[in-house]
């Protein structure tokens, strides 16, 4: 007795696979032959292999394959690069049998029927649609996005460091034209990641405090501070220490933020913000009182705005297709508003904007704030 | 459309009632029957299983993910060949007490473990009772609708693989012990090669192994699976039409290193140092 020890262990270990493959497998009750309209005909002979339906949309795919041949078949569906998808074997002459296959993508794939169960098979086109993610990947998918997203931002931190130190070099060198020229480039790296760095208590307001805002006692530094010097008041005796302490406050706004960790729902929440930085902002035209190039501002909180959007596309698109199209047609909708004023690589200055072209405007970002603002709801359920 | 069912029926029949002749086979011969009301269990408990995951899956919509049908399928045929090779070498060393037996000298030491004998019928038939209970289920319900032909010959198969293992077991039991046991130990040996070969390929289909593609050779032109004597070749064999390189290599690997260690010729020592290491594990 002691000599039958292991392989009834080996047996056990295999019963424990079974086990295990079948509970995994529970949660596929859903598969079901009324996936996208009832299961596809497949009509298989020694010669032909008639598929009733070249397309479907991802997630379970049923085929019900009849072998009207003389021979026994196969069916098949393959990924592309001939990989596996599913298979039923042995489809004696006269019979039915089912295939139910989950297709997680979308894609080009093939159909193949193999009477007498041999070569390549009798192939056709089949394609898969929309690409439905599978519910449990939902977490998967969230975590992708805000990788994403954090990408986006450290590409835009590492370029408004580099822009940062060379805006101040200009500033405490005294090149006051060319300072004036990359002012509003500089600011566009930080306008497109304001989120973010709303998120460091004090060094939002040390960067990017507007003087109508500052709080009794509050110092009157950053970004609008030398804009003031150099597009009105003329460079002041402190103005070199300002152009260090901006610097110095963007390193550190920069290091924090490669700790940051954001939730998908942060992403939701930084795109509405971003667009109401706009309406409450740069289309007042307050943000940029000193030199009116609100509209570069006004480029970066949109180009912010939809960069997370586009980190959360894959969850948008599985859980409201509609949002994201509504969503797509009213970014694209202020594109084109904000393309308009273009000037060469900058833009009009915004005294120069009339009443008309500044409600078009207004009008616009109400009309994407709308379905922006129920982009954290969508990704939340 | 009969025949083609038959032959269907008559290879998965013969992969799962084969091993298990040949296992009651021995048992018989080697004056072991009371093991052998471990053997029914372990077959019941197969088909039981086998027509209730078939019930399952045709009645149902619940459907294991084709990775997981070739993972399942492949594990148990490799878990199978594990079984069979100890089988194998149990019965090289239990013919060898048997022998010291007839000398007189009774061996309870190495009698059967009644969990062996169980399990190793149960696998013998699950492998492939998975498989056949779909393909049965599918058959009924066809019929019920279209023609029963395919019904029938199935069941015709079925009861040939039947036939074909009694056959195989008669003849075996004609056999003196020496006799029986070389042809049946070697038969075996290509048995689990097959089985081998088979789980691999399953394991490629699931895409867990590479080199689906990769075929050793094609006959399915010269010796189909769906002539006669490619699906007796299936039945017993495992033969696969198209084989892929990895499925030979293994199959090969296995035949060169079991065979010979089978066929090697026994040293005189027998029952007692046999016992005694039995119980020592
Ligand atoms: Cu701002």
């Amino acid at each position: 007795m002691t000599v039958r020890k292991t392989p009834s262990l080996a047996v056990l270990a295999g019963a424990a696979v079974l086990v295990t493959l079948a509970a995994c497998d529970g949660k596929s009750d859903t598969a079901g032959a009324t996936a996208d309209g009832g299961p596809i005909k497949v009509s298989a002979s020694d010669t032909a292999c008639e598929v009733s339906a070249t397309t479907a949309g991802a997630g379970n795919v049923t085929f019900e394959i009849t072998n009207k041949g003389t021979k026994v078949t196969e069916f098949y569906l393959y990924a592309e690069g001939d990989r596996i998808m599913g298979e039923v074997e042995n489809i004696a002459p006269g019979l039915n049998r089912r295939l139910i296959v989950e297709v997680a993508d979308a894609g080009k794939y093939q159909t193949a029927c193999k009477p007498g169960m041999a070569g390549a098979g009798i192939r056709g086109d089949f394609t898969v649609t929309g690409g439905v993610a599978k519910q449990n990947d939902a977490n998967a998918q969230k975590a992708q996005a805000t990788k994403s997203y954090a990408d986006y931002i450290a590409n835009n931190t590492a370029a408004l460091e580099e822009e940062t130190a060379k805006f101040a070099g200009l500033v405490k060198t005294g090149k006051v034209d060319e300072a004036k020229a990359a002012y509003a480039r500089t600011r566009v790296y930080y306008e497109r990641i304001e989120p973010v760095a709303e998120k460091f208590g004090d060094l939002d307001p040390a960067i990017d405090v507007r003087e109508a805002d500052l709080e009794p006692g509050q110092k009157f530094t950053g970004f609008h501070r030398l804009e003031k010097d150099l597009f009105v008041s003329g460079p002041q005796a402190d103005t070199p220490q300002i152009a260090d302490k901006l610097l110095t406050d963007v390193k550190d706004l920069v290091a924090k933020s490669k700790t940051l960790e954001l939730t998908a729902l942060d992403l939701a929440n930084g795109a509405k913000g971003l667009l109401d930085e706009v309406a409450t902002g740069k289309i007042t035209g307050e943000e940029e009182t000193f030199s009116h190039t609100d509209l570069w501002d006004f480029q970066a909180n949109l180009d912010g705005s939809k960069g997370a959007i586009t980190s959360l596309r894959p969850i948008l698109q599985a859980k409201d297709a509609a949002l994201t199209s509504t969503l797509d047609k009213e970014f694209a909708n202020v594109q084109g508003l904000l393309d308009k004023q273009r000037v060469g690589d900058g833009f009009k200055l915004y005294t120069d904007l009339s009443q008309d072209q500044v409600k078009e405007f207004a009008s616009a970002v109400d009309a994407l704030s709308e379905p922006l603002s129920k982009v954290a709801e969508v990704v939340s359920k | 459309m009969l025949f083609s069912s038959a032959l269907i029926g008559l290879r998965e029949g013969l992969e799962a009632a084969l091993v298990v002749s040949i296992l009651v086979a021995f048992l018989v011969k080697t004056d072991r029957r009371h093991a052998l009301r471990w053997v029914w269990p372990g077959v019941g408990a197969a088909v039981l299983l086998s027509v209730a995951v078939g019930a399952i899956l045709t009645y149902t919509t619940a459907q294991l993910s084709f990775e997981h049908q070739e993972l399942l399928g492949g594990s148990l045929s490799i878990v199978a060949v594990v079984f069979v090779t100890a089988m194998i070498f149990w019965m090289r060393k239990a013919s060898k007490s048997i022998a010291a037996e007839l000398r007189g000298k009774m061996d309870d030491a190495l009698d059967v473990g009644p969990a062996a004998v169980l399990l190793l019928s149960f696998l013998a038939v699950g492998r492939e009772g998975l498989e056949t209970a779909v393909f049965f289920y599918s058959a009924v319900q066809t019929a019920q609708s279209d023609t029963v032909q395919p019904l029938i010959g199935f069941a015709v198969g079925i009861l040939a693989s039947v036939v074909l293992a009694w056959l195989l077991y008669k003849g075996a039991v004609r056999f003196n012990l020496g006799k029986f046991f070389t042809i049946t130990g070697v038969l075996l040996v290509f048995v689990a090669a097959g089985v081998l070969g088979y789980g691999l390929h399953d394991l490629q289909e699931a895409a867990f192994l590479p080199g689906i593609g990769t075929l050793a050779f094609d006959a399915s032109a010269t010796l189909p699976e769906t002539s006669w004597y490619g699906a007796l070749l299936k039945g017993i064999f495992n033969y696969s039409q198209q084989t892929t390189v990895l499925q030979a290599i293994a199959w090969v690997a296995y035949v060169v290193i079991v065979l010979p260690l089978f066929l090697k010729p026994s040293k005189k020592t027998a029952p007692v140092p046999a016992a005694a290491a039995a119980s020592k594990e």
